[in-house]
């Protein structure tokens, strides 16, 4: 049963997977990194993506992979509205504060997503990308192939802007030390703002990929809610390849339980590994801190 | 001893044995009385933990489940009478809790790392008994069928007496609260919850009595599963619920943190309404009741953060500070 090749697709099939779930998890180590906000409703921002990416396929013909393209702006501005109606208000409380109320919208986004889409599982009708590659005897799909590519460009990208950018670097500066960074004349406020447009927009984008393989419904945004606190407390904070690197590590482990014990154990694996990592390795594997 | 450690308990009882003739005896009614009283004892649970531990718990519904598994399987699989069943799904809940809790104290996991893996536990917990298919599996295990019968706490037809055991339970849980509240496991509580470091450096031992509140909370929490299970006449790893866990610590909350009487309270009167909301909009808008416990919480966060028990508070010390002056 465990033969080279099995192992070996089953790798590739991880690492692709959690270059998808960092891409999933960048958005909420930006806003609990720089933001220094605690956000446990990030997974079902992550479902209502999918929905959304959904609700695009099916009205306007549009392939999924395609759908962030609308996806992206409409989420970055999601990202403003809720950090004006919500987040800004509870940026200086204290964590309980900051765990309820967002406990409160994750209640709200599933409720929403059920009410609007109901209790079914949705996936989209076709997508483009539904072939696979052939090397050998391995198989790799085109559909995650693409989310890889998707993923590993947006940590390029984002990369570049944290470390060359006057506005990146002011986003690091406010990570490290609130206080100083304001007194440097970063304005904060705007910058917070900012980081959230961008860490939610960037959820449309995973939402889009992770609907071409992966179908949803309300109770997914906590699965990948848990997920990608996982993914963001095995790199610990700071620099965006950490990230990139846990996710992989996630991915590999829910491939590998998907395949040799039971697909419907890989959250069993995955959060066990969490609470181990919460215990031996709080700082996180890649973290600085 | 304290005169509120009785006084408290009877005056719930008695207020909830008003509601079965007020509800006519109407089972179905019973029955939904009875489920709001296994989750306003949770939440009165949870008070230890969450209210004067300072510790926001989301694994409610893992003990909860752990307490419908133990009762029910042993009742399913060697007819062990729920009698005894019931308090031994407590202390499995509560041997889980030490199990997961110890180390999590000892590495100082807390606040925002705590409550999600407490959170993973139910998930855990759910998918492990859906792979786990000698004990759970996808079907429903039903509980046998044994009639009327004393010893194994089966009264079909008639939620009376689980209506009554919810009752005791839920006395006996507020009871417990103030037990706590006014000794000096209380008080060392509600110096962790103010500030963890201070508390330590007082010399309070943080680990060994954040683990006593866990301890007790799970236990009881594992007690309503038991009683539940026993409504419900059926196992299933569904029922690692963690709508269960968000339900417990949003109406903790909202009753305000280490208020005795505020949590049981909002959660009587919020769990009726959501009750009415699930009958009587449910098959439109499914969750409108869970919709309404998002938004109060976070007003009541916003806004008001001690929650209704600040206010209970304040309306008491007006009717004491009153009586006070007139004997004056």
């Amino acid at each position: 049963m465990l033969s080279p090749t099995l192992l070996l697709q089953n790798l590739i099939f991880g690492v692709l997977l959690g270059s998808i779930y960092a891409l999933a998890a960048i958005g909420l180590s930006l806003i609990f990194g720089v933001v220094n906000l605690t956000n446990f409703a990030h997974g079902d921002f992550i479902m209502l993506a999918m929905y959304i990416s959904y609700f695009l396929g099916v009205s306007l013909k549009l392939d999924p992979i395609l759908t962030p393209i609308i996806g992206f702006p409409a989420f970055f501005l999601l990202g403003v509205a809720v950090y004006l109606a919500i987040f800004h208000k509870i940026i200086r409380a204290p964590p309980l504060s900051q765990i309820a109320v967002t406990v409160g919208l994750l209640v709200l986004l599933r409720n929403f997503a059920l009410a609007v889409w109901h209790a079914e599982p949705k996936s989209i009708p076709r997508t483009l990308l539904g072939y696979s590659y052939r090397l050998g005897p391995l198989l790799i799909p085109a559909d995650r192939l693409t989310g890889m590519l998707i993923s590993i460009a947006t940590f390029l990208i984002l990369h570049l802007f944290l470390t060359k950018t006057k506005t990146g670097i002011a986003m690091r500066a406010l990570a490290d030390d609130l206080d100083s960074a304001a007194l440097m004349g970063v304005n904060v406020r705007n910058l917070n703002m900012l980081t959230c447009a961008l860490g939610i927009g960037i959820v449309a984008l995973a939402g889009g990929i992770l609907l071409t393989f992966q179908p949803v419904n309300p109770m997914t945004g906590l699965i990948y809610g848990l997920l990608t606190w996982s993914v963001v407390a095995m790199a610990g904070l700071g620099g965006v390849s950490g990230i990139l690197l846990s996710g992989i590590i996630f991915g590999i482990a829910d491939a590998f339980t998907a395949a040799f014990w039971d697909p419907r154990a890989r959250e069993i694996t995955i959060y066990i590994l969490f609470i181990l990592l919460l215990w031996f390795r709080p700082k996180g594997l890649f973290g600085r801190r | 001893m304290d005169r509120r450690l009785i006084l408290a308990p009877l005056i719930s009882l008695g207020v909830l044995s008003i509601i079965p003739p007020l509800l006519g005896f109407n089972n179905y009614y019973l029955l939904l009385a009875s489920l709001i009283l296994l989750y306003t004892t949770m939440v009165s649970a949870w008070n230890i933990i969450g209210g004067f531990a300072g510790q926001v718990d989301l694994a409610a519904g893992a003990y909860h489940g752990i307490g419908i598994f133990v009762t029910g399987l042993l009742f399913i699989f060697y007819r062990v009478t729920p009698l005894i069943g019931i308090f031994l799904g407590g202390a499995v809940a509560s041997l889980l809790a030490v199990a997961i809790g110890y180390p999590t104290f000892r590495f100082g996991l807390r606040e925002v790392w705590y409550a999600l893996s407490s959170l993973a536990l139910v998930v855990i917990l759910y998918k492990l008994f859906l792979v786990w298919e000698s004990v759970g599996g996808t079907i429903e295990r039903y509980l046998p069928k044994v009639g009327f019968s004393w010893f194994y706490l089966t009264f079909p037809g008639n939620y009376l007496y689980y209506y009554l055991m919810s009752a005791l339970l839920l006395a006996a849980t507020i009871a417990i609260n103030i037990r706590i509240r006014y000794s000096r496991l209380g008080y060392y509580l509600l110096a962790i919850r103010e500030n963890e470091e201070a508390a330590e450096m007082l010399g309070i031992d943080v680990r060994r009595y954040k683990l006593y509140a866990l301890i007790i909370y799970s236990f009881i929490v594992g007690l309503t599963g038991g009683i539940f299970v026993l409504m419900l006449g059926y196992v299933h790893p569904v029922l690692f619920d963690s709508w269960i866990s968000i339900q417990t610590a949003i109406l903790g909350i909202v009753g305000g943190l280490g208020s005795i009487a505020g949590g049981p309270i909002i959660a009587v009167i919020l769990l009726a309404v959501a009750e009415y909301l699930r009958v009587r909009f449910g098959g439109y808008i499914p969750g409108l009741h869970q919709i309404l416990f998002a938004i109060i919480l976070m007003l009541i966060v916003l806004f008001k953060p001690g929650g209704i028990g600040e206010w209970l508070d304040s309306l008491w010390h007006r009717i004491t500070a009153r009586r006070r002056m007139e004997v004056a």
